[in-house]
């Protein structure tokens, strides 16, 4: 029998505010994850400062490169790439981990590898199982709203995106009204779970035959509403007002995703990013999946919840997929903060 | 000792190899806007063209400040990394001093200054001693408007019998008028002395105490706009950084 070797990536992310590293063998298994939240800092300011966020990052990332293999129980010698969320995300930010991980592949040799951050968050599914292709992919962050089409572990489409606001800056901004300190996801989840839907929010774009979001309209309707009742001194239930926020979100995000799953028909359904961590969106997805008929019945992988945020495990997943194809970087290698995943060709017509 | 020296302070991009106090090459990518895609390939260059690998670089040296922001991280975590790595020595050096290093003249008032906009700049003063230990500060880094920086000039000028004044770094040249009001001989750097070198911070970290990798910080000489106008909203007290970042 051939011993396959094992594959060992260092990866590093900084996209925006938290500042990870991570060891991650074939692709699959995390050997060790280093997180550096800013949460605390940014909190003073009621949510992300790009100059702040640098600052920070710069702070900790030679300490957290060291832990990452320490933790890990490997040294250089130990690791086949070197990988990098170069984008999208806050370019000062991503600076700092392209920064290091090209001079970490200088000072070494080990080859280097650019991640699409997106892909990243879709790829953190792949450490809790193996994904069969084609998949389908719900994408839902603070910074995006995508419904993304694998056709293998490296090519992506996006055939779904918000025209406006992504799902989690709309949570982060009626948390703010409701004095719900950034990041407000996880509190409004909780609030959601003990209130009804009773106001009946707009349901942006939930008809149209395309695959887009939008939650402009319903952020814009919920501060409304709110301010409305401030005005006349009503007292409004901030429970059932998180419920009706979310079952607003919830049944958009569930209603598209399931008929693209029906179009596309793919043999596994993921969900990524931060919001992917609602047990709201958890539950209608499963559930609406187990109500699909027979014959359209799909692998589900719902990422671990610590892997829902940014970290560097999931770019180390993604960077495997990359090497496994020999797509690697070099020292050219810059942060592109607009890097986009490609639109399928039906979206641009 | 071989040194690996580098500034991504400014809009030029200088990376130098030095042998002790030679500097042995030096290339600068003037008007460069993009650090990020030329810094590792200008270091790969000088570094493949002298037949040397990072490894054989006895320490690494970086302008640490002040400067664009973005522009010093890049520079700064790469000789961490590198330091981190190789095991090496590292050193951060005041973009202004070596601004000011490269005015060689004695019994002068070396100011280096960067334009930060509106009449501000981030500026120090410098002069050259009988030693060769490069120029030593006698007006510390800072961000001042131009009138601060100025008074300051004139009260070091007339305490210490100087009399002739060197302005070089950038936008200078357009304070002409304020600077004539001063009453002190004065003259601007030349295009070359008026952008940062690699090969002068090389020379300058000879002298300077090698920093620990992890401490290696870029000096801002400002904090940000978001944090002064929550400490002026707030009143809290500014804490040190570690205070805001923790792992999970």
């Amino acid at each position: 029998m051939v011993h396959k070797k094992d594959i060992r990536i260092l990866a590093f992310e900084s996209s925006c505010d938290e500042t990870s590293t991570s060891v991650v063998k074939n692709g699959r298994e995390v050997e060790s994850l280093i997180v550096a939240t800013q949460i605390k800092s940014h909190q003073r300011f009621g949510g992300v400062v790009p100059e702040v966020a640098s600052r920070h990052h710069i702070e900790v990332i030679t300490q957290i490169t060291k832990e990452a293999l320490s933790e890990a129980k490997v040294t250089w010698n130990d690791i086949d790439a070197i990988a990098v969320t170069y984008g999208p995300g806050l370019v000062g930010a991503l600076l700092i981990g392209v920064s290091a991980a090209k001079a970490a592949s200088m000072a070494t040799g080990i080859p280097l590898i650019g991640v699409d951050h997106i892909m990243g968050h879709i790829m953190a599914a792949q450490l809790k199982e193996e994904i069969t292709y084609p998949a389908l992919a719900l994408q839902v962050s603070g910074g995006h709203t995508e419904i993304v089409l694998l056709k293998d572990p490296t090519h992506f489409e996006i055939v779904g995106d918000t025209r406006d606001d992504a799902a989690g800056e709309a949570y982060d901004k009626i948390g703010r009204v409701l004095g719900v300190n950034y990041p407000a996801g996880k509190t409004i989840d909780e609030w959601a779970h003990q209130g009804k839907d009773t106001f009946d929010f707009p349901r942006a774009m939930i008809k149209e035959e395309d695959y887009d979001f939008s939650f402009s309209g319903l952020k814009s309707a919920f501060i409304n509403t709110y301010h409305h009742a401030e005005q006349i001194n009503q007292k409004l239930n901030k429970y059932d007002l998180a419920a009706s926020f979310q079952a607003a979100v919830i049944d958009v995000l569930a209603t598209k995703t399931i008929r693209a799953i029906k179009q596309y028909q793919p043999q596994t359904f993921i969900m990524g990013g931060g919001v992917a961590a609602n047990h709201g969106l958890r539950d209608r997805m499963n559930q609406e999946i187990k109500n699909l008929p027979q014959n359209m019945r799909l692998k589900v992988i719902l990422p671990e919840l610590k892997l829902c945020g940014d970290n560097a495990a999931m770019i180390g997943a993604a960077a495997y997929n990359l090497y496994q194809e020999g797509k690697f970087a070099d020292l050219t290698l810059d942060a592109d903060a607009s890097l986009e995943l490609p639109y399928a060709s039906e979206m641009l017509q | 000792m071989k040194i690996l020296s580098m500034s991504t302070a400014t809009n030029n991009l200088s990376v130098a190899l030095n042998d002790g106090a030679k500097i042995i090459t030096e290339k600068n990518e003037f008007d460069q806007r993009n650090h990020s895609g030329h810094l590792d390939p200008l270091i790969d260059e000088i570094l493949k063209e002298n037949d040397l690998s990072l490894a054989e670089i006895d320490r690494f040296a970086v302008a640490i400040g002040p400067g664009s922001y973005t522009g010093l991280r890049i520079g700064v975590t790469t000789v961490k990394m590198f330091a981190s790595i190789l095991h090496k020595d590292v050193a951060g050096i005041s973009t202004l001093q070596a601004l000011a290093a490269s005015c060689a003249e004695k019994d002068t008032l070396i100011v280096a200054g960067i334009d930060a906009r509106n009449d501000n700049y981030f500026a120090g003063a410098y002069v050259n001693k009988e030693d060769d230990l490069g120029p030593e500060c006698v007006i510390p880094d800072g961000h001042y408007h131009i009138d601060t920086l100025l008074s300051a000039v004139a009260e070091y000028c007339a305490n210490n019998n100087l009399e002739n004044v060197i302005y070089v770094g950038t936008g200078f040249e357009k304070q002409k008028e304020a600077i004539k009001k001063t009453n002190i001989p004065f003259s601007f750097g030349t295009e070359k002395q008026n952008v940062v070198h690699g090969g002068l911070i090389g020379k300058l970290t000879l002298n300077a105490q090698p920093d620990d990798p992890d401490q290696l910080l870029p000096n801002y000489l400002r904090r940000t706009q978001a944090e002064i106008d929550w400490h002026k909203k707030t009143g809290e007290a500014y804490k040190p950084d570690s205070n805001y970042v923790e792992e999970v």
